[in-house]
Formats: C-alpha cells, structure tokens, sequence
C-alpha cells in the first residue's frame, strides 16, 4: 500500500537527468524531495506524473500503476499560471469539471476553499454603489492572488496524493503562514505529500522523510529525525558578556563564526562540549547561552551538495 | 487510443467553446460579419437596380409612341393579365404634349419606342407624371413587359417564327477532344469554366484553412503561454486536450460558416421581396464570364461539397496543430504560420494552375495527390476532368492522410507541451519525436501511459 518510486530514470541524448530514483511512503505524510536548481526534482514530479514519458522505473499507488485512473491527486507546479482573460470562477469550475465533481459539489468545495485562503472578495466582488461588479479575471489579480487559487485549482478534488512544487515561493509571510496552515490541515487529513522546495526551514517543519538529489543522483534519503540523530549534535552555540576565544580554542573546538561575544562552533561530540561546559562553569564565567544540537537540515543539506555545486 | 485518454475531451470542448463566445471581440466579428451577409444581396440588388416586378398595375391609360419602322402589336400586350384592363392608346403626340398629358392624368403611362436605325439600337422610355398615382415599379415593370412586345412584334414583322426564333438562338457549345474521350462520350467544360472553378474553390478553402490556422495555434499555445499545462495535465490527458480544443474550433469555424449561409439564405429571400433576383444572378454570370450550367452539379455535388471541406479542415487541422505545438511563445507563430502556409499555397498554386496543364494524367494525379488534392479533386470532379470513383478515392486518400496527420499531432502536442526552447527545425523535431516514441514504448510496458 501507499506510493512507491522504483528506479527511475530519465535522459536527454546522452546527459542523465534522473538517475535510477526510488523511494516509498508506506503511510501518509510528507515526503520531501531537495536538491540543487537542474538536479531533477521537477522532472522526477513530472516523470510521476506521467507528463513526461520515462527511459526507465516505475511509479505505483496501493500496489498498482499510479494514472490519472487510479489515483486523485493534487498538483500545484512550479511552473503555475492561469487562464489570463477568463474568470476566476469559470476556471475554478472547469478544473473541478474536469477531475469529475459534480456541479454543485464544486461549488461548496471552491466557496470553503475561498473562505478558507481570503479569497472570496475575487470571486464575488462586492457590489459598488447601484452598479454590478464584473467577476474578476485573473490578470487582474496580484501574483500572490493569483497563487492562491492555483492552490484551490490543486484542492478541488479532496486529492489523496497532493505534489507541492514550492508551494511558498513569491508568498508574503501572512500568506506563507496561511498556507502552512493548509498543509498542515492536509496532513492531519491523512493525506500523501510530496513537497519540494528551497526554503529547508518549511521542509524541516512539516517532512518526515526526504532524498536529497545532486546532480541527477540521489546523495542521501531516509527519515529526516534519523538521519540528524546519525549526525549527532555537533553544532554548539555559545553566548556570552566577554570574549570565549581562547578557551574555545584551547578546548580543541573549532569556531565556525562569531559576532561580539556570541559563537557558532563545531564540537566533535557531546564530551568534547561538556568539556568546555565545566571549564566555564568553574571558571565562573556567566554564560547566556550554551546549546548543543544536531546540524539543520539547511547545514546537512550544504554538507551534502555544496562542494559539488561549487563545481558545477 | 484508450478510451481513458479522452476522457475530459468534452469538458476542453464546452470550456473551451463558452469561452470563446463569452469574449466581446468575438461577438461583436459575428453580429457584423452576419449584417454584412445579410444585406449584401438587397444591397447589391437594389444598386443594380434590377427591382420586383409588381404583379398589379394602376395605370388605366397607356399612350404609346412608335418611332420605329416597326408596328407595335398592342394585343401582346393586352394578353398579359395585368394589362387587360389598361385603354392603350397610340400617339404622334410630342414630348411637350404627352409630358402634360401625363401631369394632368394620375393614372396615366406613356411608352416612347426609338429606334436607331445605323446601329439597330431599340430604345422604350416609360415615364409617368411627378404626382401620378402610378408607382415607379409600375413603370419599371411595364417597361419591362414593352420590350418582350417590341421584340415579338419585330419577330412578327419579320416573319420569323418561334421555332426560327429558337435556332437563331441557339447556344453552340465548342469541345476540343481525344477521340477516346469522344467515344467515351465524356463532355469537356471550358478552360475559362475550369480555372473560374478553381480559383472560386480554392479562395474558399485558403480563407478556411488560414482561419482555422490562427485560432488552431492560439489554442495550441493557450495552457503554455498561461504556464497552466502542468496543473491541467493532471486533471486531463493531452490528447483529450487537443482534441477538445481542436473540436472547439471546428465549433467556431463552421459556426461562423454557418451564420454566414444563414445570412446569406436570409438575404436572399429579402432581395426576392424587393427586387428581380433572377436579373441580379444574370448581372453576376455575366460578370464573372462563367458558365454555371457547364459545370456538373446534381443534388449530390452538395453533399460531396460538404465531405471535401470538411476533409480540408480535417487535415490542416492536425497540420497546424503540429506547428502550433512547436510555438511556446507569440513570436514562434511566425515559424509555425510559414511552415503550413508553404504546404497551403504549394496546394493552392498547383491546384489553381492545374487547369491549364489540359492533361487527363496531371489531373488525377493532382486530385489524388494529397498535398494538391484538397485543391483540385473537386473542381476536377464538378468540371468533369476526373470521374465520380477518381473524386471517392481521392476522398479516401485525403480521410487517410488526416488521421495520420492528427495521430502526428497528437504526439507533437504530448511532446511539446512542456518545451519551452525556440520553434523547432524539423532535424531536431524528428529527433525528439524518436527519443520520445523510445521513451514512450517504455511507458506503455509498464501500462503507466495517461
């Protein structure tokens, strides 16, 4: 059961795009796909999904192939747009047409969804004065706006499976927050995600697992709690009222960087920190901040891609 | 083609059509173009001043005044029903006399018959008075009446009878032929026939084919230009895409199509009410220096009209839809409109030209030759330069060539749906079409095809 990618590959002549990708979500969640611009996250999504024809894998949901058949799913592109000079709702309606909600169903689904992402005033503007106002059109809209009924074109059909392409991009942070709220909601609803995106801190928040692509390959895949935990906390942030140099340094940590008396350093494990730790403490230096944790996924995910990025 | 991949192509269709007749621009083109139907006829009936013939008169006294060597036999007159009850009366009068006759008498018409004897030049004035109760179709119709009466009281004075009347006139009809085709007993149309034939035909399939064009690539580039296509690809396949816009626009063609004919029905019976259609039709031929009944029309030639169109649209359709799928944006409409222009006017020129080659050979090959047989196989056909089962397999080549073309298309539209590099050369093009029928035979294998 649930959604399952085994080897797939894909080239242009002789230059390989995708190579031999596969991963699995046995259960619902997030899953995260991350990787540098051109290392192929967006052709594997389209690969997925069948709109772009595959040299080799396969793609399967509960057990079988995964087509417009069998499974209801849920796109917002990367690449988004909409009809320029047609209305917002006659879009809205024809999307919903299309994945086969009745009439009447789609309209409640597009009137929640308006509500629900501030959206209502574009498709029933208020009347001014005695005059009608004519339903907007999507040129009209701001290219915010305008992604937020892409995001309910990609809703409309309650998906099971629902493929986020930078879903946050170009988003202010009162809609960023808005649309996390939704993800979040889709999420608790027991839906199958598959995200991708620049911004590590949202993946961080909502994925449970993830593959890291470099250069068409896959550098590393797993649950994103395991693969932290195998890294270990290594990363030591110190704050303090004097310099911490010297005793830094004699400890055998390395500074990463530092800025007035606050320190970002990378300690080989947990005794060489509570090493430090004592020595301050004895020397009764007052410390504002000592925290020890595990590398973000923005640090594993630089670690991982960075130098070969640097080559590219 | 599964029936899974259409699904959806009804909804494009219905989408795609509202939208095009919600568009202001697109209404406003069809009310004029539809006005313009509408009133051409009337409009040019009544310039060419060809009116109805009223079929009750309200003149009570006819003067007629013969000039002519000739006599007028009055009782022709008489014998056409609308004039029995009219008191003719023949006069020497002036044009001073009669012109205050006629202004004193509301009922009254005179018919002043000349002849001008050098050139053997009949002419009849039929005036009425300024206030006169006698309308200017009256007039106009007895006019009309006095020139059949001159002409049977000619023939009379002659001698000649209607049977001698009849040869005199009689239409020669020249042929040039083979003695093969003499024995076969097939008749020859003129040359001038053929040619008119096939310019008149072949203006109308490039006006089709040129509209259908522009609106075929705009539709074709519509979800990419909009940066639509991912998310709707989703939702529905692209061949039931393409196939519900390129229905959609076979809606707005023959739609329009449609409306004109309708217009041009309407208009038609408005010239009948108001004016002699018959007369403007003889004005037209004339005109023109074309022959209609040289040409071979029966009650099929329509039907078989209506099949050859539609086989036109059925395959430029595909053939733009091919190079409007290579289009990501405006400018490569320009590549694309040359690629099918160069096709249509190679067509266009042999199938206009084709007349003059007079060879039996060049023109079956031309009516069978797909390229040049949307041009020539139905003016061929209706002039009589190829026969009916020539037209059929022609016809049947044509409906092949078609669902080749859109099987073409439909795999060019699936492929290019996500490119987004400049127009294509056909070098290249045909290289991604092998990598994408490589990669899609994987695809079907593994039954994951939309």
């Amino acid at each position: 059961m649930g959604f399952k990618v085994t080897d797939l590959f894909k080239k242009y002549g002789d230059k390989v795009v995708v190579d031999h990708l596969s991963f699995e979500m046995r259960e619902p969640g997030v899953y995260a796909l991350l990787g540098t611009n051109g290392a192929g996250k967006t052709t594997s999504i389209r690969m997925i999904l069948n709109m772009l024809a595959k040299d080799g894998g396969t793609v399967e949901w509960n057990g079988g192939p995964l087509t417009l058949q069998t499974c209801n799913v849920g796109y917002l592109a990367e690449e988004r747009g909409l009809y320029p000079k047609n209305t917002l709702m006659d879009q809205l309606m024809y999307f919903a047409s299309l994945r086969g909600v009745p009439r009447a169903e789609a309209k409640q689904r597009i009137n929640y969804w308006a509500e629900r992402l501030e959206a209502t005033e574009y498709l029933y503007p208020p009347q001014e004065g005695k005059r009608p106002v004519k339903p907007k059109k999507a040129d009209q809209l701001s290219k915010g706006n305008q992604q937020k009924i892409q995001f309910m074109l990609s809703l409309l059909s309650d998906p099971e499976l629902l493929i986020l392409d930078e879903p946050l991009s170009g988003l202010d942070p009162v809609n960023t927050d808005l649309f996390k709220s939704i993800i979040h909601e889709e999420i608790g609803k027991g839906k199958y995600l598959i995200m991708s995106s620049h911004q590590m801190a949202t993946i961080e928040e909502f994925c449970t697992d993830l593959t890291i692509l470099n250069r068409s390959k896959t550098v590393l895949q797993g649950n994103l709690a395991e693969i932290k935990k195998g890294y270990g906390r290594i990363n030591l942030f110190i704050k303090a009222e004097q310099e911490l140099r010297p005793m830094i340094e004699a400890a055998g940590i390395t500074i990463l960087s530092s800025v007035g008396f606050s320190y970002q350093c990378k300690v080989s494990g947990e005794e060489q920190a509570n090493g430090l730790l004592k020595n301050l403490v004895t020397q009764g230096i007052p410390l504002i901040t000592f925290e020890l944790r595990e590398p973000s996924l923005h640090e594993i995910f630089v670690e991982k891609v960075g130098d070969t990025h640097e080559e590219q | 083609m599964k029936n899974s991949n259409l699904r959806g192509a009804g909804t494009v269709f219905r989408y795609t059509v509202q939208q095009h007749y919600k568009t202001r621009s697109v209404i406003i083109f069809l009310v004029v173009l539809f006005v313009i139907a509408v009133a051409l006829l009337p409009a040019a009936a009544l310039l060419s001043g060809s009116q109805k013939e009223v079929s009750e008169t309200g003149i009570k006294t006819l003067y007629i005044r013969n000039e002519t060597d000739f006599p007028i036999d009055t009782a022709l007159l008489l014998a056409d029903e609308r004039y029995q009850a009219v008191r003719i009366e023949e006069t020497d009068a002036d044009d001073d006399t009669l012109n205050k006759r006629l202004a004193e008498e509301s009922e009254s018409a005179a018919s002043v018959i000349t002849m001008d004897a050098e050139e053997y030049h009949f002419s009849i004035n039929t005036r009425y008075g300024k206030d006169s109760a006698v309308s200017h179709a009256d007039a106009a119709t007895l006019n009309n009446v006095m020139g059949d009466v001159l002409h049977k009281s000619l023939m009379q004075a002659l001698g000649v009878t209607a049977d001698q009347e009849d040869m005199i006139h009689a239409k020669t009809v020249s042929q040039v032929s083979k003695v093969s085709d003499f024995l076969r007993g097939e008749e020859e149309t003129s040359a001038d026939t053929h040619v008119f034939a096939n310019i008149v035909y072949n203006y109308f399939i490039i006006m089709l084919c040129v509209i259908s064009m522009s609106y075929i690539f705009q539709q074709c580039m519509e979800e990419k230009v909009s940066k639509l296509v991912e998310m709707l690809m989703v939702s529905v396949s692209p061949t039931a895409l393409l196939l519900g816009k390129i229905l959609a626009v076979t809606v707005f063609i023959f739609g329009g199509l449609g409306l004109i004919a309708v217009g041009f029905v309407i208009s038609y019976q408005i010239a009948k009410q108001i004016a002699d259609v018959s007369a403007l039709q003889a004005v037209i031929v004339k005109l023109l220096q074309f022959d209609p009944t040289a040409l071979h029309l029966n009650a099929g030639t329509l039907l078989l009209f209506i099949i050859c169109v539609l086989l036109v649209y059925a395959m430029y359709a595909p053939l733009s839809g091919i190079a409007g799928s290579c289009c990501s944006k405006t400018e490569d409409t320009q590549h694309a409109s040359l690629v099918v222009v160069v096709v249509m006017m190679l067509g266009y020129m042999i199938g206009s030209f084709a007349p003059m080659f007079e060879s039996d050979a060049a023109n079956v090959f031309f009516s069978l030759f797909p390229v040049t047989s949307i041009f020539s196989a139905f003016p061929n056909y209706v002039c009589g330069k190829i026969s009916l089962p020539v037209l059929l397999l022609a016809l049947v080549i044509q409906a092949v060539t078609a669902v080749l073309l859109m099987r073409i298309a439909g795999s060019v539209y699936k492929m290019m749906l996500l490119y987004r590099g400049g127009f294509p050369k056909p070098k290249q093009l045909i290289q991604m079409l092998k990598e994408y029928k490589a990669s899609a035979k994987h695809g079907k294998e593994d039954s994951h095809a939309v």
